[in-house]
């Protein structure tokens, strides 16, 4: 019958090398980079929690914030598989949050003092908005959500949402490596049926990661010369702003960079940019793109972001095409 | 003063009196943006033979456009999240007025007239509120806005109205967005899309979602049949190994009806369909996915019929009997059973091949 025949019919993509490279490859970024990374989330936010259960205020707790919340930016573009299972990334990362949810819920939670609803098992069925790093962001660093509440609530919300963390990204970090049998083994009946599919997938987490990473990491707190957005960067109360972008486009860029194996003049063409986006953030004395109001000092953040677009480029306009993943008009379109 | 529906009622009573028709436009079949070699965007008008008979440049790239019924007017609208639409006068080319979203809305860039030619209406994003509004322009009087009615959910895009002539059929996708946030999706662990009826009034009169394990099918575009069945295409939102069936029929009065042809064609589409159309005939319906390259025809009741496998496949639009498809790649494509190439031109098809009535 003509449907099933059709049916049946692959979606072929022409492809780099030959089979043995590529299971190579996706083997190694699945060993290298995919599973140590959500290992390192789940182990620092393990600590984290650990410290935030000793007291609120403990200098390691907010040391391993940053790790933690750093692990989160280096995995972030990975929103696939278990990541986009039972919503548990945006459990840990909801952002960005135009109409001010996050503040809304937490204000709302800190006005109930209910300690009920900081359970474990009800803290982790409430709104994405009042959990993760970004509503922790809040309550450890906002001027007024860090004074709100009673101070023993406030301390026991704190405690909720890093514990909250911690079990999510331990989650995480479990189902990864149970699901990473199906990157590395793709089969008809599996959730990839072939690498050319887990290449895919890999390609594009490369360049959503990116891609967010200009426009949001980036592009929100530059705004426009007219209207520029200091306080729209990310993290800004705990002056994380482009620590975390440095620490994304690291983790996505990494991946694009392996991904980019076999054709040794595209490798070191994205390496050496990527090199050079990470030299430019080092130099950029701001760390919350503060500068972006003043023109002198905009000027530098706009070549930041002249450099990701730059990856960007190399990426989408010659990464994909070497992997023989197809960049059409309309498929490409999301709309 | 009278009430809105009292002046819109007048409205669509007075009609409106016609000037130029789309003959002087070279009576196109079809409307399309597309994008040129040289990376400019244009809208194009199309014969039923697939020829191109004008070509007008755009400012950028747009996404569907709305074809007035009678006069030679089309509303092409920029890109989501776009502040503005243009209309343009297709016998001459020229930018007859521009639209612009009022302070806190934007458009999603989809459109439709009412039967007279009286009344265009907008899906747009309401953002601050996180709710879909339709935009109601007066067209005799310069496109001037009338208001807005709300959509019935969060993220409305393809609409519709439906052969009673005061009953719109609005598909809202459920995907909350936000300009600030660019084309990033807010809510996907809580989106509830919908198909919504609502009166040109403002009242939603029937509503159905998707059942609750299937809340992150996106409702998108839908098509629409002279008897009032509404053929809906939708984008899969949750884990691609789960990819419910995209494609469903709803007839008023009756539940959502989702069609599975029960292969892997919704995972061969990444569970993502571009477009959808009734055939000319009425007898069939066809749905695009781009992502997969391959668009599925079925019967009227979801039996599937066959399979077009093209690159880039997207606009749909009903042909003579079967249907005129569009793809990224230039190809104009009819298909009455088998597939044949109509016309080959140098650009990129948009996402839409809209019908001139």
């Amino acid at each position: 019958m003509r449907w099933m025949l059709a049916g049946l019919v692959a979606m072929c993509l022409p492809v780099m090398g030959w089979t043995g490279e590529r299971t190579t490859l996706i083997r190694q970024i699945v060993d290298q980079e995919v599973l140590p990374g959500f290992a390192a989330l789940s182990r620092s936010g393990a600590r984290m929690a650990g410290w935030a259960e000793l007291s609120c205020e403990h200098p390691d707790f907010r040391y391993n914030y940053v790790a933690a919340f750093s692990a989160w930016a280096r995995v972030s573009h990975l929103r696939f598989g278990p990541s986009e299972e039972d919503n548990l990334a945006f459990a840990l990362a909801f952002w960005p949050d135009p109409r001010g949810q996050t503040p809304k819920s937490l204000r709302k939670l800190l006005a109930t003092s209910d300690t009920d609803l900081l359970s474990p098992d009800k803290f982790g069925e409430m709104s994405v908005a009042a959990r993760g790093f970004y509503a922790l962001d809040l309550l450890l660093f906002d001027d007024t959500i860090q004074s709100a509440g009673m101070a023993e609530y406030h301390c026991a919300l704190v405690q909720a949402v890093t514990r909250d963390i911690a079990t999510t990204a331990q989650q995480l970090d479990d189902r990864w490596s149970a699901f990473a049998p199906n990157l590395t083994d793709p089969a008809p009946d599996g959730v990839y049926r072939t690498e050319d599919e887990v290449l895919r997938e890999l390609f594009k987490a490369a360049s959503a990661g990116l891609q967010f990473s200009a426009e949001l990491r980036l592009g929100r707190p530059l705004g426009t010369f007219e209207n520029p957005r200091p306080k729209r960067a990310e993290a800004w109360r705990s002056r994380l702003s482009l620590h975390l972008l440095t620490e994304a486009v690291r983790g996505s860029g990494t991946l694009a960079l392996r991904l980019s194996a076999g054709d040794a003049a595209l490798s070191a063409r994205l390496d050496r940019k990527l090199r050079r986006f990470e030299a430019r953030a080092a130099e950029l004395d701001d760390p919350v793109f503060a500068g972006v109001s003043a023109p002198q000092s905009r000027i530098r953040i706009e070549a930041l972001r002249e450099d990701l677009e730059a990856i960007r480029r190399i990426v989408d306009q010659e990464l994909g095409p070497h992997l023989g993943v197809s960049a059409g008009f309309n498929a490409l379109d999301g709309d | 003063m009278p009430s809105r529906r009292m002046f819109l009622a007048g409205l669509l009573a007075s009609g409106v009196a016609p000037r130029a028709s789309w003959a002087d436009a070279g009576s196109p079949a079809y409307l399309s943006a597309a994008r040129l070699p040289s990376g400019a965007y244009a809208l194009f008008g199309l014969n039923a033979g697939g020829q191109v008979v004008f070509e007008i440049p755009l400012p950028g790239r747009g996404h569907a456009a709305a074809a007035h019924p009678s006069q030679p007017l089309a509303v092409a609208f920029a890109r989501r999240p776009g502040r503005f639409a243009l209309v343009i006068n297709c016998a001459d080319g020229t930018v007859k007025t521009r639209l612009d979203a009022p302070p806190g809305f934007h458009f999603y860039g989809h459109g439709t007239f009412t039967a007279d030619g009286s009344v265009l209406c907008t899906s747009e994003n309401d953002f601050n509120n996180a709710r879909g509004m339709i935009g109601l322009w007066d067209v005799r009087n310069g496109f001037a806005r009338l208001g807005a009615i709300p959509s019935g959910g969060i993220g409305p895009h393809e609409l519709r109205l439906m052969p009673d002539g005061e009953t719109l059929v609005v598909a809202n996708g459920g995907i909350e967005t936000h300009p600030d946030a660019g084309r990033q999706k807010l809510n996907l662990p809580e989106m509830r899309p919908n198909l919504s009826y609502v009166s040109l009034d403002g009242a939603t009169l029937d509503q159905h979602q998707p059942p609750p394990e299937w809340h992150q099918n996106s409702i998108r575009h839908l098509a629409l049949r002279k008897d009032g069945l509404v053929a809906i295409a939708c984008q899969w939102q949750g884990n691609p190994t789960d990819t419910p069936p995209l494609l469903a029929t709803h007839r008023r009065g009756q539940n959502l009806a989702f069609h599975d042809p029960g292969t892997d064609i919704w995972r061969d589409m990444q569970g993502y369909l571009g477009s959808v159309s009734f055939s000319g005939s009425g007898a069939e319906i066809a749905v695009t996915g781009p992502r997969g390259g391959v668009a599925l025809i079925t019967d009227a009741s979801g039996q599937p019929q066959r399979l077009i496998e093209q690159p880039d496949i997207c606009g749909a639009a009903p042909g003579a009997s079967g249907f005129v498809f569009t793809t990224g790649q230039g190809l104009v494509l009819e298909d009455a059973g088998t597939s044949r190439q109509m016309a080959s031109e140098w650009v990129a098809w948009d996402n839409h091949l809209v019908s001139v009535a």
